[in-house]
């Protein structure tokens, strides 16, 4: 699978990751150097760089990873489970005020985490993700913990986050916690890995990454061109996925625009459809919109939380003495649904990237022989 | 004072070709000379203007050279003597007005001087106006060394009154552009008076109306003219036979192409066995004496630039006069002895003669040419073309080539002439992807423009200069907006035609002569058009870049962007530095993987060069001029620049 020349810069991030379709959008190229740049949600290689090896193509997600390495470097290989990672513990929350609730996506967990990480010091800043015009999604750098619930509703558009820490790093930023997207999360975890020499070790600021559950994200410019014809993309409050049915629903002042799944196909990121981790394994917290047996309007404003570090354990916990979340039972099966649904995506996209090398050995990014892979393979 | 104005005759003077032009124009009198600049034409109009109050003369930069060739045709109708100078694709702009010019006739003499570019030294074309005398029909004069170009010229507007034709003089680079001896002549008082008489008869030439027609009544008129014209040829000393009375031989050559001859039959030696016949009226020819150079020899060879002009026409009168001068054997561009592109020099005619004859000769020894070709190799640097430091361009296209990425839909750039016309390499990041001929940018791109109903969605964009933009640019820009051609135009306006020696044009406030003129509001104008305009300081990246992302996501119409900044060599500046530039060396990257050059690779100001020793950039303040954009790139912040004394 490995480019015979041997080299690692950023032709060879242009060969196998952009021109492949294989791009996340997650910025870890990004802020490095000036010949990577991003725009709306797309990667762009600006002027041609002639190094050999370079910390863009060391950093992407994309680019051939040792998935084990990373595992046994960041976590208790005893609290491993193949399909969603490692689990120290898991889960039904939300955040305990209603009007932070409101603001947010789901159940506000992830605002709130960040909120109490800032206050207590945990970390200095956060990199979080903000609306911004045109329906379009930035990466920004807050410092303040009343600024987090301003940002906290999705819209299913990556921006690019890993490059933002990139940029904020290299200024005196103290600790700097981030929110990633799964594939966010793993290029951090392998930039912690310290695979280039660098001239200074800012990923040491690194010390809390909340990651998100993800199926999939849109592309921006085909899903605004999908909008444009239904609404006027300004008035757009929010949008979320009901589960179970594949539509996606649009909140706008006036109504909820409900899209359906051949609409909202061909506007999927491409790079999607090879991802292999939909609960970001790679994070001290990961959290998701809930399945709970309620109906959905209930359900909606709960979240699934994984934690799998000591650090992730240590804010958790915080939150549930300050009395930030607040619990409820995880019902009987649930962390085993959640298992089972993120097998099946695993096996989906590595038939996919089969489908698309033409061979069973050459899974492009991934390594068929890594434990987990291998499995999936059988 | 200016080496036109000299009256001293009796010791030759070193003129350049386009001043010896000049000069010959000043001694036949003339009142008006007007053109638009084109290399290598340009010093003929730039050395009247700086005489023009001594000399009484009115000098016109005009907007194009169609233009150019009607202001100095007006003058001619009123019966003043008149220059029109222009490079040789500037002879096709002008060719509607010249079609019927040619046939409505003249009045005062009026030389419409044509200065080309064989090789395309300065060009994007190697084209020949030569072929316009024929087809429109009117005399053509080819100079062949310093001191006919003078005499020529003045003749030329002796001739022109003779025939009331105008007469066109063909130059080519190595004449306009070398120098070399001239014996001047008087130059005369100039007391012309400007008047048009049109009361008379309709058909008379001098009182009636100037008018092509009724056309074939004038066309039969040229036609008289022309035998006229062959009558005077057959005379004329600019025709010229050196050589042994029947050589084996026989070149025929006109304009430098004659001089590269001489010195090919000088160094084989073959002064003896082979003829050169100079041609100077090259059309229309006269018959007698081509005839007459014909029935000389059996083996003939032309010799010219760059297409087969002559050698057609000879081939022609040949063939009409196959029983006088009997079969010959012809030797030229159609058999493949001389190139038919390029420039010719010494040794492709030496070459050529060798073939032909069957001699061997050596212009040096081999081994000392491998020795020579080595050297200059190992020691000449690599240099390729750029812009100026300083020049506005450079950012231009740093921010039009980084808005094309980032909005990655495989946008393009169709490009025009000017100093810009170099975006199409490295140095302006390769961003320019068509080119052609003055405004022909903007009128592709309308046409690109509306291709979006058969599914083309990258965005189109076209560049032009100031100077450029009044020439050619004003119907192309007005298609495009009346038809809503979807489209970014950017202005490149650096305040004057930069590539061509800084001449002036109607957007600034200064003509040819030095008088303060009014200036055409380019912003106005395109607004007046109806397109959406915006104004921005090149030097300004990031607003640049944001600008043009912005505008080239507007589905609808014309956008234009104008970015003005001044000329790095305007004279305007005085060479004076607006910043101190210097790196912070503990700052600067090099070549590790966060930077790579980017400076020095990429973004290439020749201000900034790369120290290998070092492994950092440096500034080279005599080079530097001080602009200060190179600190707005610089991942580090390594490039530092401090407002000068």
């Amino acid at each position: 699978m490995d480019d015979s020349s041997g080299k690692m810069g950023q032709a060879e991030l242009r060969k196998k990751v952009l021109d492949t379709e294989l791009c996340t959008g997650c910025g870890a190229c990004i802020g490095l150097c000036p010949y990577q740049a991003t725009y709306r949600d797309q990667t762009i290689q600006l002027h041609q760089c002639d190094l050999n090896t370079g910390m863009c193509y060391a950093f992407c997600p994309r680019t051939p990873s040792d998935l084990d390495s990373l595992r046994k470097s960041f976590f208790d290989p005893l609290e491993a489970t193949p399909e969603i990672g490692p689990v120290r513990g898991f889960y039904i929350c939300r955040a305990a005020d209603e009007g932070n609730r409101s603001r947010a996506q789901h159940g506000g967990t992830v605002t709130a985490l960040i909120s109490l990480a800032l206050q207590e010091g945990f970390i200095d800043s956060a990199v979080v993700s903000e609306s911004a015009e045109g329906f379009r999604q930035q990466s920004v750098t807050i410092s303040d913990p009343a600024e987090v619930g301003k940002r906290g509703k999705s819209k299913l558009i990556v921006s690019h986050t890993v490059g933002e820490f990139n940029r904020i790093s290299r200024g005196g930023s103290g600790k700097i916690g981030v929110v990633a997207t799964p594939c966010q999360a793993f290029a951090l975890a392998k930039m912690r890995l310290k695979p280039v020499e660098a001239k200074d070790n800012n990923i040491d600021k690194l010390q809390l990454v909340i990651g998100l559950f993800c199926g999939w994200a849109l592309d921006w410019r085909k899903f605004t061109e999908l909008l444009k014809n239904k609404t006027n993309l300004n008035e757009v409050t929010g949008m979320d996925i009901p589960p179970g049915k594949k539509t996606v629903e649009i909140y706008t002042k006036n109504e909820t625009i409900s899209l359906t799944g051949e609409e909202i196909d061909p506007c999927i990121r491409p790079a999607c459809r090879y991802c292999v981790d939909t609960t970001a394994e790679f994070s001290d917290i990961s959290v998701g919109s809930a399945r709970l047996p309620e109906s959905w309007s209930e359900t909606r404003s709960w979240n699934q939380l994984i934690v799998r570090t000591s650090r992730g354990q240590k804010l958790l916990d915080l939150a549930r003495r300050q009395g930030i979340l607040v619990f409820r039972e995880v019902p009987e099966g649930n962390l085993d649904e959640l298992k089972k649904a993120a097998w099946e995506k695993k096996k989906l996209s590595l038939r996919r990237l089969i489908e698309k090398s033409g061979s069973e050995d050459n899974l492009l990014y991934l390594d068929h022989r890594d434990p987990v892979i291998s499995r999936l393979l059988c | 004072m200016s080496i036109l104005l000299e009256q001293n005759q009796d010791v030759p003077v070193l003129l350049l070709g386009n001043e010896a032009i000049a000069r010959g124009a000043l001694e036949a009198g003339i009142s008006v000379a007007s053109g638009y600049p084109g290399t290598p034409s340009s010093e003929i109009i730039e050395s009247l203007s700086r005489v023009a109050t001594e000399r009484n003369l009115y000098v016109e930069w005009s907007s194009n050279e169609k233009v150019a060739l009607e202001v100095a045709a007006a003058a001619s109708f009123a019966q003043l003597r008149a220059l029109c100078a222009m490079k040789q694709n500037g002879v096709n702009v002008a060719s509607d007005f010249l079609l019927h010019l040619a046939g409505s006739g003249t009045r005062g003499g009026l030389v419409l001087v044509s200065a080309e570019d064989p090789g395309a030294i300065s060009s994007v074309n190697e084209g020949e106006s030569r072929y316009f005398a024929k087809m429109i029909e009117f005399p053509l004069l080819e100079p062949g060394d310093f001191q006919e170009a003078k005499d020529m010229t003045k003749w030329a507007f002796e001739l022109s009154e003779q025939l009331r034709s105008l007469v066109m003089i063909r130059s080519v680079t190595r004449l306009s552009h070398a120098s070399g001896n001239v014996r001047l002549g008087r130059l005369p008082e100039n007391q012309a008076k400007a008047e048009f008489r049109y009361g008379g008869f309709i058909l008379d030439p001098l009182e009636g109306l100037i008018t092509s027609a009724p056309v074939v009544y004038k066309h039969a008129q040229q036609q008289l003219k022309l035998s006229k014209a062959r009558e005077i040829f057959e005379n004329s000393p600019f025709n010229t036979y050196t050589g042994p009375e029947k050589p084996e031989l026989l070149i025929i050559s006109c304009s430098t192409c004659a001089l590269y001859g001489r010195e090919a039959i000088h160094l084989l030696g073959l002064e003896d066995r082979v003829g050169l016949l100079k041609l100077g009226t090259t059309w229309p020819l006269p018959p007698n004496l081509v005839r007459n150079a014909l029935s000389r020899a059996e083996r003939i060879l032309f010799i010219e630039e760059v297409a087969p002009f002559l050698e057609e026409n000879i081939k022609v009168l040949a063939a009409e006069k196959a029983t006088e001068v009997g079969i010959k054997i012809f030797h030229g561009k159609n058999d493949g002895s001389i190139p038919s592109v390029g420039e010719l020099n010494p040794d492709i005619v030496i070459a050529a003669i060798c073939t032909i004859m069957g001699i061997e000769y050596t212009a040096m020894d081999p081994q000392y040419e491998k020795k020579a070709q080595a050297a200059s190799f190992a020691r000449a640097p690599n240099r390729e073309l750029t812009f100026c430091p300083g020049c506005p361009h450079r950012a231009s296209f740093w921010s039009i080539h980084n808005a094309l990425q980032m909005d990655n839909r495989k946008g393009f750039v169709c490009g025009d002439i000017g100093c810009y016309t170099l975006a199409l390499l490295p140095c302006g990041y390769s961003t320019v992807k068509t080119l052609h001929s003055m405004g022909s940018g903007t009128g592709i791109a309308s046409g690109f423009g509306k291709l979006g109903q058969f599914g083309l969605d990258q965005p189109v964009l076209a560049v032009c200069g100031d100077s450029t933009f009044f020439a050619s640019i004003v119907p192309a820009l007005t298609n495009a907006v009346h038809q809503r051609s979807n489209i970014t135009l950017v202005i490149l306006d650096n305040s004057g035609t930069a590539m061509t020696g800084f001449q002036p044009h109607p957007g600034l406030a200064v003509n040819a002569m030095g008088s303060q003129v009014p200036k055409v509001d380019i912003v106005k104008l395109c607004e007046a058009m109806g397109a959406k305009v915006e104004l921005q300081d090149p030097f300004e990246l990031e607003q640049t870049r944001e600008t043009l992302n912005r505008l080239m996501e507007d589905p609808d119409g014309v956008k234009i962007l104008v970015l003005r900044q001044i000329c790095g060599l305007s004279p305007e500046k005085r060479a004076k530095k607006k910043y101190d530039m210097r790196i912070d060396e503990f700052l600067c990257l090099g070549e590790n993987c966060g930077c790579n050059r980017l400076c020095t690779r990429i973004f290439q100001c020749p201000g900034l060069v790369w120290n290998k020793e070092k492994g950092k950039t440096l500034i080279d303040e005599v080079i530097c001029a001080g602009c200060g954009v190179c600190a707005s790139i610089c991942p580090q912040g390594a490039i530092k620049s401090e407002e000068a004394a």
